[in-house]
């Protein structure tokens, strides 16, 4: 390999390897920024790999009141899955607990595509019998009755099988608070582009996984390679100065989206990664034969 | 964008059926082929050419200068394209429109839109009564589209109707929304006597209704949401014809609960 060097950062040449998912997308609104804030939040939560939590799910982009259907201010959610089926239960259970409770909210299609589900399917017959839709122009609302009003949920929502999920990248440092300091940065550039997420906590992973385990029935299990308390033990991926491994993980309702974070992402690195201890940039695949998507860092520098 | 126009030649003594004066009928056809066409089932009925003057070619508009209430089905069947008309229709216009705009600049005669399933109608005069109703026959009347009449409706309009919105400037006659299944009428200017009777679903929205019937429940002051999208939605619909958006708060009349009542009566003042 020969890995290059910018702003004293050194980019191994190696390359993301991601994998085609299926996405829908969401527009919460609420009354104010903040009640679209917390239910999205809520809504979105425990959205982290799909192994684990079902769907990977995270907030796209704050909306202002022109964008949305109901002229309040809105948030766009994207959850990710492996097939709309396995979104299914995902998004009854989610708007159904998450977004039906949340006071004012209101929830709509946030995906333009020839494609649907059923959106409103399971949560408008929380009405009892007392819900009714209004269709205008093609688009199908349902209004149901609720402690505060009415909630109005969408008919059917878009869904994309041509989104890509598990673009990365891994971020080597010498010092741990620092390199979580440029990681946030890197994360702040990312949330800019349109049409991604970064669904792991505050959009950081520091448990990057390697597929299957010593023990039966676990499916994942540490990327030794990447521990740096293991440095010594095992065949290891850390620089000798390693004291601190970081993954950003990027879902995105295209390819282009995906590529494009990893772009920007890298970008920030390499401008304030330096002075926060950040010492190489790297990336996680899996040999290139699982993956459809291949992201190389050399195609992405600036 | 070139027009093709017909213009009376003088006064119908008889009723005329004008649908086959829509764009997509009269595509590929010559002046002489247009001239030769009937106005009705019946091959005894008037030709196009015994009545109007047709000039100009065709790409996807339609101009009629008529001005006479014998003129029914103007814009009948509609699915592309717009047909603009100077002075008063008759009955049926826009009946079954699929897409496109028919501008009507005086009065409209009963039916307006029955059968409507998408498309925008803009009567600038009044509409005559059934305005979106269903015919005998009709299971359904207007099933969507969207309806703008500057001035006012008369009786029982949204007979039967299922989907779409009209809006009226003016008031709307008697017995509107009658046997309605669904949709939304919009009057800024109020609803005659007893709105609504046997309403199953559906929204009637207005500053006012003259008599009210004894079947419908008074729910209150409520500011749904569903407000700022029906206004929202009109807004974009109609651009700068749109009317004011709705009042955050409203009051409910539920009903008619003489059926299942799942309809709705807003007040806006």
């Amino acid at each position: 390999m020969s890995a290059q060097t910018r702003n004293g950062v050194v980019i191994d040449d190696t390359f993301a390897e991601a994998f085609g998912m299926s996405a829908l997308g969401l527009v919460i609104t609420a009354d104010t920024l903040k009640w679209a804030n917390i239910c999205a939040t809520v809504m979105t939560g425990f959205g982290t790999s799909v192994i684990g939590a079902g769907a990977e799910c995270g907030i796209d982009r704050e909306l202002s009141p022109d964008e949305t259907p109901d002229g309040r201010p809105g948030v766009r959610v994207l959850m990710f899955g492996f097939s709309p089926d396995a979104l299914v239960p995902q998004l009854r259970n989610r708007v159904g607990q998450c977004v039906l409770t949340s006071p004012g909210s209101a929830c709509y299609n946030g995906l333009n595509s020839p494609t649907t589900m059923g959106l409103a399917a399971g949560p408008r017959f929380f009405g009892d019998g007392w819900q009714t839709a209004k269709k205008l122009g093609n688009r199908r609302f349902w209004r149901v009755p609720v402690m505060d009003g009415e909630f109005v949920i969408e008919d059917v929502c878009g869904v994309t099988t041509d989104a890509v999920g598990g673009g990365n990248l891994l971020m080597l440092g010498r010092d741990r608070a620092g390199l979580l300091e440029a990681a946030e940065a890197a994360v702040a550039a990312i949330a800019k582009v349109d049409d991604v997420i970064t669904p792991f906590p505050g959009g950081i992973v520091r448990s990057g996984s390697k597929v299957g385990s010593k023990y039966k029935g676990a499916v994942a299990s540490t990327n030794d390679a990447f521990c740096p308390t293991l440095k010594g033990a095992v065949k290891t991926e850390c620089s000798p100065d390693t004291i601190s491994v970081l993954e950003i993980v990027i879902d995105g309702l295209t390819s282009k989206a995906v590529a494009e974070s990893m772009r920007v992402g890298l970008k920030t690195l390499i401008e304030v990664g330096p002075s926060k201890g950040l010492t190489r940039v790297s990336a996680g695949n899996y040999g290139g034969k699982l993956g459809q998507h291949h992201y190389h860092l050399k195609d992405l520098l600036p | 964008m070139s027009t093709l126009s017909f213009t009376l030649r003088q006064a119908p003594t008889q009723a005329l059926d004008l649908s086959a004066l829509i764009p997509s009928r009269l595509a590929g056809l010559s002046t002489s082929d247009i001239e030769n066409l009937t106005l009705g089932d019946d091959p005894h009925m008037p030709r196009v050419g015994d009545i109007f003057a047709v000039s100009g070619s065709l790409t996807d508009a339609v101009a009629i200068s008529g001005n006479s209430s014998f003129l029914d089905y103007v814009g009948a069947g509609l699915d592309g394209g717009s047909i603009t008309v100077e002075g008063r229709v008759g009955n049926y216009a826009g009946r079954g429109i699929k897409s496109g705009k028919l501008t009507v600049s005086g009065d409209a005669g009963a039916f307006l839109a029955s059968g409507a399933k998408g498309g925008l109608i803009h009567v600038k005069g009044s509409a005559g009564d059934f305005l979106g109703g269903a015919r005998p026959g009709d299971k359904f009347g207007m099933l969507g589209g969207t309806v703008l009449v500057d001035g006012s409706v008369g009786e029982r309009a949204g007979e039967r109707m299922r989907r779409g919105v009209v809006v009226a400037k003016g008031k709307f006659g008697a017995a509107a929304g009658s046997r309605m299944v669904g949709g939304t009428l919009w009057t800024e200017a109020g609803f005659g006597a007893h709105p609504g009777p046997l309403l199953r679903r559906g929204t009637l929205i207005g500053p006012s209704v003259e008599v009210l019937l004894p079947t419908f429940a008074d729910c209150g002051h409520i500011d749904p949401v569903i407000l700022r999208i029906l206004s929202r939605y009109i807004a974009d619909t109609l651009g700068p014809l749109a009317p004011k958006p709705l009042p955050a708060q409203v009051r409910k009349l539920a009903g008619d609960r003489a059926t299942i009542g799942k309809g709705e009566i807003l007040l806006t003042a």
